[in-house]
């Protein structure tokens, strides 16, 4: 579709409602099966057995099978070429539209950190070692970041523009954070948004090496937490004009009222110790929504058990609400990078859906410094209208999403 | 709502500064070819690359070890806002967005990085080189630089992702918080990626690149930024962006580009950027304008500044600025003028153009266009 016409009618005002959503990740295939990971507070982190990790303090991640990645769906020549990344976002679009068959998109906003990395690295590895290149085109060709995003459009049928958005670890959030904007302003009716990543060596390295990952369980927001695990995964949501999907007799699964973006310039790799890039973001969500703090039922945190990053977005979370309860499922899955925002968006909504409240699993210590209500360990059940997800992500970037039930009565 | 260019900065290989390379190509003259070689083999690449004199003068504690394409957009990013008569802490933080359109990121500092974990191991791995190799580093390092506190997005895509970065620049304008956005696209080059492009069959082995020929022979890739700034007034309308689409086999890149083509063409068009670089994008671009404006003046700057990939979209948008602003056309290099379409050997006055179409064909399957007025 051609932008021209439309700019004159944006109004800044259309509601957004989520009518369909896809996912794969640790915690399972599917929504179905992440709803019983989250509710049994599985701790889904594994072995890496994909790339040597011999030489790395960190020796796990949360990882998809591949396997099941692969099962489902007969192979071709040409899909068995495809980067595991594309099976990934094949997987969780062709959900969305099992749900929403009919769901036209406009357009497709993605968040991605690695793209297709790991056929970089193969193909970097044979070149150093002078070896057999003979399927080099087919790892270039597969690397490109918006490859897995066209892979999945052609999969499932869809041939619509598409936005690649590279933020860091807030790059899923991001995305569906911008389609929001984009058919709240009226611009759009229908945008595709998610996420995704696949675990890659080079990566997994680069956050050993900076010693943001840990030997031990992720453990955010505990006093004694340690680091990271990595994660990997896709997630895509349908977004849709509120009025028109009623109107269509869509089923709403829940409504995104509001997010927040903000950049706080510090470091490349660290938050702002105060917490101000956070609190910027989480602020201005709830000022785009026009809520309460106090309105907010619970908090997905970006919660990566990081000293620095949960120690700023704690001082953040404790500033500006009152006691909310907060997790972060990052503890059970690992973290995803640019999926990370789109699957626990994707948990928000189970939350507001089955009204409960997903556990921070590994956690023993208290940390003084927070004050707010940790859901230690065990999932927990709650009247749940509105959550708030975080997403923060290297050079400073951080991002917010504010999202309400709509079977609570909202007109 | 109406969006316009107020300000522009570039880094090429054949200089620096909007003014200062337009009239070189003006006068004629295409950058020089350099030679990269590859570390693990004997091969060696020709590539068109910025001068390291160019980026002298510009230091900010954050570039110090930034890579060649963080430098490159912070100098075009900087040139661009002062274009436009912007000082960056004159503006209030939270009221510009930054979009950077970028390809492949940092290459240079990615495969040093992992080099050191295939070489030596893991233990190797330096934590100063991994921050450098995220998409979002020149981003992320210019937004410092400028003190912007608000949004900041990374877009990743082919040759087509500058204009997909004026596309959400479009969008977020919609939102009357926001008085600007800087838009940014920028490249590096390294031995890695011209091998890549090799294995792809899309690379020449020396200059130049010969556009429009019936026998595509390929391209050369070069570096560096083009950056704009979008406000609601300036010198240049962005009438019409067409996000575009995308393609599975090369063969369906000449019906999208037909459309664009099309749809961008309801009123008046004086002069085609192309993007034609010496690929399979040649024919499928010289056929979409045979069937949809074959009068048309056409004009590819990619002969004399290389296929800079992530940057080429913002500098296709500066050629077509400059083109309306300065009323003339550099002549096209090394073409094939046999053809039919209307391409000029030599510069040419363009006294009476008002519209551009810029056409940005990317090479991994996505294409996108828009149209530029004079304001």
């Amino acid at each position: 579709m051609a932008q021209g016409d439309s700019r004159s009618t944006t109004n800044n005002s259309a509601r957004v409602g989520v009518t369909a959503a896809g996912v794969v990740s640790p915690l399972g295939f599917g929504l179905a099966e992440t709803l019983e990971s989250l509710r049994h507070a599985r701790d889904c982190v594994t072995a890496v057995m994909r790339f040597s990790v011999a030489q790395c303090r960190c020796k796990t991640a949360g990882q998809v099978s591949d396997s099941r990645l692969l099962a489902g769906h007969p192979l071709t020549r040409q899909s068995r070429r495809l980067h595991r990344a594309s099976h990934m976002m094949i997987r969780a679009l062709r959900e969305v539209f099992s749900q929403e068959p009919d769901f036209d998109p406009e357009s497709m906003i993605i968040g991605t950190t690695s793209g297709g990395m790991s056929y970089g690295e193969r193909y970097y590895r044979s070149l150093n070692a002078g070896g057999n290149l003979r399927n080099a085109p087919t790892w270039i060709a597969n690397y490109p970041a918006q490859k897995p995003v066209l892979d999945a459009q052609t999969a499932c049928g869809i041939a619509v523009p598409c936005q690649v958005i590279a933020n860091a670890c807030a790059s899923g959030t991001n995305a569906l954070g911008h389609a929001f904007e984009c058919v709240r302003s009226g611009r759009y009716q229908r945008v595709l948004a998610g996420g995704y990543d696949a675990l890659t060596e080079m990566v997994f390295v680069g956050f050993d090496s900076l010693q943001a990952s840990t030997p031990d369980k992720c453990r955010p927001f505990d006093r004694d937490r340690s680091g990271m695990v990595l994660g990997e995964g896709a997630a895509v949501l349908a977004l849709e004009n509120l009025d028109l999907a009623r109107k269509r007799g869509a089923t709403i699964l829940a409504e995104i009222i509001g997010y927040g973006i903000s950049t706080d310039n510090y470091h490349i790799t660290q938050p702002e110790p105060s917490g101000l890039g956070a609190r910027q973001a989480m602020a201005r969500a709830l000022e785009k929504a026009q809520i309460p703090a106090a309105d907010v039922d619970y908090i997905n945190a970006h919660g990566t058990a990081t000293i620095f990053n949960d120690a700023a977005e704690g001082k953040a979370i404790s500033a500006l609400f009152d006691g909310v309860p907060v997790s972060s499922t990052k503890s059970m899955m690992g973290h995803s990078l640019g999926a990370a925002g789109a699957i626990e968006a994707v948990v928000c909504l189970l939350a507001l859906q089955h009204q409960f409240l997903p556990a921070n699993i590994n956690f023993t210590n208290p940390d003084d410094g927070f004050d707010f209500d940790i859901v230690a360990n065990e999932a927990r059940s709650a009247v749940v209208n509105t959550v708030l997800s975080n997403s923060f992500g290297f050079g400073g970037t951080n991002a917010s999403l504010l999202m309400r039930n709509m079977r609570t009565g909202q007109a | 709502m109406s969006l316009a260019i107020a300000g522009m900065g570039w880094v090429t290989p054949l200089g620096t500064g909007v003014e200062f390379v337009w009239n070189r190509l003006l006068e004629g003259e295409e950058a020089s070819a350099t030679t990269i070689s590859a570390g693990s083999s004997d091969r060696v690449y020709t590539a068109f690359r910025v001068p390291e004199s160019t980026l002298k003068g510009i230091s900010h504690p954050r570039l110090r070890r930034a890579s060649a394409i963080s430098r490159f957009a912070a100098v075009a990013g900087l040139q661009a806002l002062e274009s436009a008569g912007l000082k960056p802490e004159s503006q209030s933080a939270e009221r510009m967005a930054l979009i950077f359109a970028i390809s492949n990121g940092g290459v240079t500092y990615t495969k040093r990085f992992y080099h050191e974990i295939v070489g030596t191991g893991a233990q190797a791995a330096s934590p100063l080189l991994f921050p450098e190799t995220v998409f979002n580093a020149p981003a992320s390092h210019l937004a410092a630089i400028l003190g912007l506190t608000g949004a900041t997005y990374t877009l990743v895509g082919d040759g087509s992702v500058g204009v997909a970065a004026v596309t959400m620049a479009e969008e977020l304008m919609a939102n009357n918080t926001l008085d600007y956005c800087l838009v940014v696209g920028t490249e590096e080059i390294d031995s890695l990626l011209c091998d890549a492009y090799r294995r792809w069959r899309l690379l020449r082995s020396t200059p130049p690149i010969e556009p429009f020929r019936k026998q595509q022979r390929g391209m050369i890739l070069s570096e560096g930024a083009g950056a704009i700034v979008l406000a609601r007034d300036g010198f240049s309308a962005i009438e019409r962006v067409h996000p575009g689409g995308y393609f599975i086999e090369r063969s369906q890149a000449e019906k999208i580009l037909t459309g664009i083509l099309s749809d961008l063409s309801q009123t008046e068009i004086d002069l085609i950027i192309s993007s034609a670089n010496g690929t399979f994008v040649d024919n499928a671009e010289s056929r979409a304008v045979e069937n949809v404006l074959p009068s048309s003046l056409v004009y590819t700057g990619k002969p004399a500044l290389g296929e800079s990939v992530g940057a080429a979209g913002l500098w296709q948008i500066i050629f077509a600025a400059q083109a309306l602003r300065s009323k003339e056309i550099p002549p096209v290099l090394h073409a094939d003028h046999s053809g039919t379409l209307y391409l000029s050997r030599s510069r040419i006055p363009v006294a009476s153009a008002r519209r551009a179409i810029v056409l940005s064909s990317g090479l991994n399957q996505q294409i996108a266009g828009l149209r530029l007025a004079i304001a």
